[in-house]
């Protein structure tokens, strides 16, 4: 694998986070973060709509009317999410999960990472490298969501997976960490990290 | 190739659609069968929680065919019943009530433009006796509904549980998610035939000195979830409304008044001259009569004899 391959893979994971850096995908992620379970589904279904749109529209971007483009983007991305949705459905195991995240599986297309990467890469760049491009932002972005929600569940309900880790030995699980507000402030935190990390952040 | 062109992106962007629609038609089809057996399940799990058969949390980690298997073990029987709380026909075991059957049935009960006939509500009863009932109605963003369960031939709740489609997380949610709010509804009682039947209040209800409540047919709403707190209160009232007959029995709980207009179930009751009137004229504005009496009713006094032997004998 080419350099040039590595950093399009490499990049969107800590230096260009989506989240972090991007400040893309923010809704989503404070509200599917209540339990590690449902950040890990709902990654790894950005990832895949992410990836696939990516490659399917990187294939016909030398035919997409430019005038119609974000139309084009819409339709492929929206089929990819119900594509998603169906299928998550139709698992027993991956039933429960789906039913809890509800809305926000079918919101996937409203995030601005999986648009905005198949804008600004995809459909200038071939379909290898897009593809890559896709996983790697769905990735970045899976990955914050799996730090908040590990605070979350661990604070906020005292398990790891639904597995007891602090309960037993009398913890009290922390209401406010259930709530949205409190993604916020932990995504707040990671920007922090991040941004005394990378100092060419800094403005 | 100029893809400006209007005829050409007029056929690009048909096509496009034309073919997502195909996949999307076809992949909706090929997992129908695999997403309703999911759904059925999970229906089943919620009913058993609610008759106190198990947890929610235990039912999904038996898997769909344990599930299906221990609830074959455990239904007695399962029936619809009309607003008389006559029993209308009898339901296969295997089935169950989608929420798409119970918001059908809930615009039945409550009539208007979108009702499709006469309500048949579905009552199903396990082999303990335990008879579980569903509800239906509208939460905050969208609809609410659940099971709850009553001890064998009483009005007493066994049990609860409720789903949702869109409550808020963490606050109009907790009516699926908390299971102590769920654990409220053990031990109070329906008041059937009154209003309200049941009630979802701030506080819940009145405490006697000793601690014990003044009232069993109130428990206390959620924190932060009015709106969800009162939407699932008048599900809860519509359906058992509904129900009250059902419950009662088919004769009302006090004695039938004499010639008690076409109400089958009067006829039959024993009469008592000291009957409340009201409960008379409730029984004639009833559409209960049969085809060869309505007639007869129409216009007539209170009182008028509508028993078709009285009616043979005009």
């Amino acid at each position: 694998m080419n350099a040039k391959l590595k950093e399009t893979l490499l990049n969107p994971i800590f230096k260009g986070n989506p989240i972090t850096v991007l400040v893309l995908g923010i809704c989503s992620s404070l509200a599917v973060t209540v339990t590690l379970k449902g950040a890990l589904v709902m990654a790894l279904s950005v990832i895949v709509v992410c990836g696939i749109s990516s490659l399917i529209l990187s294939l016909l971007r030398n035919t997409i009317p430019g005038r119609v483009r974000i139309i084009v983007q819409l339709v492929v991305v929206a089929m990819m999410v119900i594509l998603v949705d169906q299928i998550l459905k139709s698992f027993e195991a991956t039933y429960a999960i789906d039913k809890q995240l509800s809305v926000y599986i079918g919101l996937i297309i409203t995030n601005c990472i999986v648009m905005g990467r198949i804008e600004a890469f995809a459909l200038g760049n071939k379909p290898w490298p897009s593809f890559l491009d896709g996983i790697a932002n769905g990735a970045g972005y899976g990955l914050i969501l799996l730090i908040v929600a590990f605070f979350r569940e661990l604070l906020g309900s005292g398990t790891l997976f639904g597995v007891d880790i602090l309960n037993w030995m009398g913890y009290v699980p922390n209401n406010l960490v259930i709530l949205p507000p409190f993604a916020l402030i932990l995504l707040g935190c990671i920007v922090w990290v991040q941004r005394s990390i990378q100092k060419d952040l800094q403005e | 190739m100029n893809t400006n062109n209007n005829l050409y992106t007029v056929i690009y962007t048909t096509l496009i659609v034309v073919v997502v629609a195909a996949v999307l038609a076809f992949v909706s089809q090929s997992l129908k069968g695999r997403q309703e057996a999911n759904e059925k399940a999970d229906t089943i799990s919620q009913m058993m929680t609610a008759a106190q058969f198990g947890t929610k949390a235990d039912f999904q980690k038996m898997g769909n065919a344990a599930v299906l298997e221990k609830y074959a073990a455990e239904i007695a029987e399962a029936y619809t019943v009309n607003a008389e709380g006559e029993r209308v026909a009898d339901l296969p075991l295997d089935k169950v009530c989608s929420p798409k059957e119970l918001k059908r049935q809930n615009y039945n009960i409550k009539g208007g433009q979108n009702a499709t006939g006469a309500a048949e509500l579905p009552v199903f009863v396990f082999k303990d006796g335990t008879t579980v009932v569903p509800v239906y109605g509208a939460g905050l963003w969208g609809p609410v509904w659940g099971y709850i369960a009553f001890e064998k031939d009483s009005n007493v709740i066994k049990g609860a549980y409720f789903d949702h489609e869109s409550e808020t997380a963490g606050l109009g949610a907790r009516i699926k998610d908390d299971p102590a709010f769920q654990a409220e509804f053990q031990g109070e009682r329906a008041a059937f035939g009154e209003s309200p039947v049941f009630a979802i209040v701030k506080g819940g209800s009145p405490k006697n000195a000793d601690g014990t409540e003044v009232v069993d047919n109130r428990i206390d709403a959620i924190t932060g979830a009015t709106m969800t707190s009162q939407g699932l209160e008048q599900a809860i009232n519509t359906w058992f409304s509904a129900y009250a007959r059902f419950f009662q029995g088919a004769a009302p709980a006090e004695a039938c008044c004499e010639n008690a207009c076409c109400d089958s179930t009067c006829v039959k009751a024993p009469c008592d001259s000291t009957c409340a009137k009201a409960l008379c004229d409730s029984a004639c504005a009833k559409p209960a009569c049969d085809s060869t009496c309505a007639p007869r009713c129409g216009g007539k006094p209170c009182g008028h004899p509508c028993n078709p032997q009285i009616a043979a004998e005009e």
